[in-house]
């Protein structure tokens, strides 16, 4: 190679063709690819090993026999698996609907602001940057039946005091509620940095042609809109169905299994009673689901992505 | 510049916002109370408001729970991991920007693989990093269970797809004209990478290092299932407080703020990118 030749810079001479544009491109990538690609492949060759033998490191058995698709046939039939399943759905559809709502409704109002707007959206920002392990224990503290700030506001306000961690029908809308404090922001600040560059002329226009709010909203402003709520929903969802520091510390998972999400029981079966086959085979049914999900979801943030490089 | 006067209507928006405002910052003001509260008005029923503040809680997080290391691991990880990750991004996205490799194709299945719950292949890791900790590499570049090698490594990994998407959009807005009169003034394909290209892009680069350090910095599950004692961090730390005998609210709190302030000052000092970060590069704000 030379690598020296290249370097010298030939006082206004044409530089030599040393290496042609393709191989200097894929050089640049070989390394990130490396690891990536390993990260993405080596893992997953890994479970579907495991998932196809009998592995049990609790007991003399260790890594055993290979089984077929014994452990996907007991995935399948494992209503542990299915309720955790319904669990996760029932969390991210809560959790990205209320976002959704709260933060598009957000977006709009700091849109309108006249003066503070900076103050307010930097304010925004701060539950954004806070660690889910830590703030979820404080979270834990402040939901405390008898020494929680929230039960004592409840009781300032003559309201019945409640176990917000402990009651079972109460659990999930508590670690939604927390889940929502934290990522509403998220939601808020893209909308509205959305909504902001948005182009002027086309409401200039329906002004003059005396369109009402609503029509402004329906037929201009959410159709604009669009790509950036489809990005907003598509990476929150994706966040919400891997919920899984929140759960830790807040409920671990209960009362009983009451917020066992997926990833959760997961942890459960593979990380605690070491059934890695098993573990594995759900792993694989819960990574395909994702990744179908985020490869047909993101293709619109792909889109959106080469709409603004073309525009560029 | 036309005069602002303040209507019924703004009235109306000012409170709603004062209100929001309220209900997301609460949490982190009684975080941050709590941490400087004598240990026995943490326990009051009802919760007490006004109190005399005292140091107590941070003293035994760092004095009795050993939160100093937990820290240092802690910095130590992200800062390393996520210069790593800035020289790999960096080539890997100006590729990408530049000459169109793998035309999106490959790009878009890099950040499939940020996407996927990490749970799902923390097993492999687990026994890989269980195996190369008895060998004698794994411990020469400190890899292995309980090493901070090891989660350098994960949070290279996974940092990695979204800092090139990040700095991908930083790269696209170098107009290439200007790369091209440098090759016209002899500068080789390197020299041009080293001193016009990185040089403009140095504010994307800067907004995708904090990024990562806040992504490995917050990260809890990994650190969570593949540390124990030497290489615990922070986050790991935070929960340690959760002990048999019962929870220690208030160096918790302590801990808590220690993990979360630096990282609040670092996303406000992001915020003009935020929106960009946030969504992978993909809205500016």
């Amino acid at each position: 190679m030379d690598e020296a030749t290249e370097k010298a810079p030939g006082a206004g001479r044409k530089p030599k063709r040393a290496m042609s544009d393709n191989l200097y491109a894929v050089l640049l990538i070989t390394p990130a690819s490396i690891i990536i690609l390993f990260f993405a492949l080596f893992p997953l060759l890994y479970a579907i090993n495991l998932s196809l033998r009998h592995v049990d490191l609790t007991s003399a058995v260790g890594i055993g026999p290979y089984v077929g698709l014994e452990n996907f046939r007991f995935a399948l039939n494992d209503k542990f698996f299915w309720q955790a399943a319904r669990r996760t759905i029932i969390f991210a559809i809560g959790a990205v609907t209320s976002e959704m709502v709260l933060g598009i409704a957000i977006a709009f109002l700091l849109n309108q602001l006249k003066w503070f707007q900076g103050i307010v959206r930097s304010l925004l920002i701060l539950p954004l940057a806070a660690a889910p392990a830590a703030v979820g224990l404080v979270w834990r503290y402040m939901y405390h039946p008898d020494f929680g700030v929230y039960n004592g506001i409840m009781s300032m306000l003559g309201l019945p005091e409640r176990n917000w961690l402990g009651d079972v029908d109460l659990v999930m809308p508590s670690v939604i509620v927390f889940d929502i404090w934290q990522w509403t922001p998220f939601v808020a600040l893209i909308v509205l940095a959305g909504l902001q560059s948005l182009p002027k002329e086309p409401f200039e226009a329906a002004e003059l042609d005396g369109a009402s709010t609503w029509q402004v909203l329906r037929r201009l402003t959410f159709p604009m809109l669009a790509p950036v709520l489809t990005l907003v929903f598509v990476l929150r969802t994706i966040d919400a169905i891997r919920l899984y520091d929140a759960i830790v510390s807040l409920t671990h998972g209960g009362p009983g299994t009451a917020t066992e999400t997926l990833t959760y029981y997961l942890y459960r079966l593979g990380m605690k009673f070491f059934r890695l086959d098993q573990a594995s085979a759900i792993s694989l049914l819960f990574l395909y689901v994702t990744i179908i999900f985020t490869a047909v979801a993101l293709r619109s943030m792909m889109r959106a992505q080469a709409e603004r490089a073309r525009r560029a | 510049m036309q005069a602002k006067t303040f209507t019924m209507a703004d009235l109306i928006r000012y409170t709603l916002v004062i209100a929001i405002l309220i209900l997301f910052l609460f949490p982190i003001y009684w975080m941050v109370t709590t941490s400087f509260k004598p240990p026995p008005d943490i326990l009051t029923r009802p919760p007490k408001w006004t109190f005399q503040p005292t140091l107590t809680n941070y003293v035994y997080a760092f004095e009795e729970a050993n939160f100093g290391l937990f820290l240092k691991n802690t910095l130590i990880v992200s800062v390393i991991s996520t210069a790593i990750v800035i020289v790999l991004a960096s080539l890997a996205s100006y590729s990408f920007a530049r000459y169109n490799t793998g035309a999106g194709h490959l790009m878009f299945f890099f950040l499939t693989t940020r996407m996927m719950p990490a749970i799902a292949v923390i097993i492999p890791f687990f026994v890989i990093f269980k195996g190369i900790g008895e060998t004698s590499i794994g411990q020469a570049l400190s890899l292995g269970l309980d090493r901070p090698g090891t989660l350098v490594v994960c949070y290279t990994l996974f940092n990695l797809p979204f800092a090139i998407w990040l700095m991908h959009s930083f790269f696209q807005d170098i107009p290439v004209e200007l790369e091209d009169s440098a090759r016209l003034d002899g500068y080789s394909r390197l020299q041009v990478l080293w001193r016009v290209v990185l040089p403009l892009a140095a504010p994307g680069i800067a907004v995708t290092a904090i990024f990562s350090l806040i992504f490995s910095w917050n990260e809890f599950l990994f650190a969570f299932l593949l540390t124990r004692d030497v290489a615990r961090t922070i986050t790991v730390g935070v929960a340690g407080f959760w002990t048999h005998r019962g929870i220690l609210w208030g160096p918790l709190s302590a801990a808590a703020v220690v993990c979360v302030v630096p990282m609040m000052i670092f996303a406000l000092v992001l915020q003009r990118y935020i929106v960009r970060g946030l969504s992978f590069g993909a809205v500016r704000g």
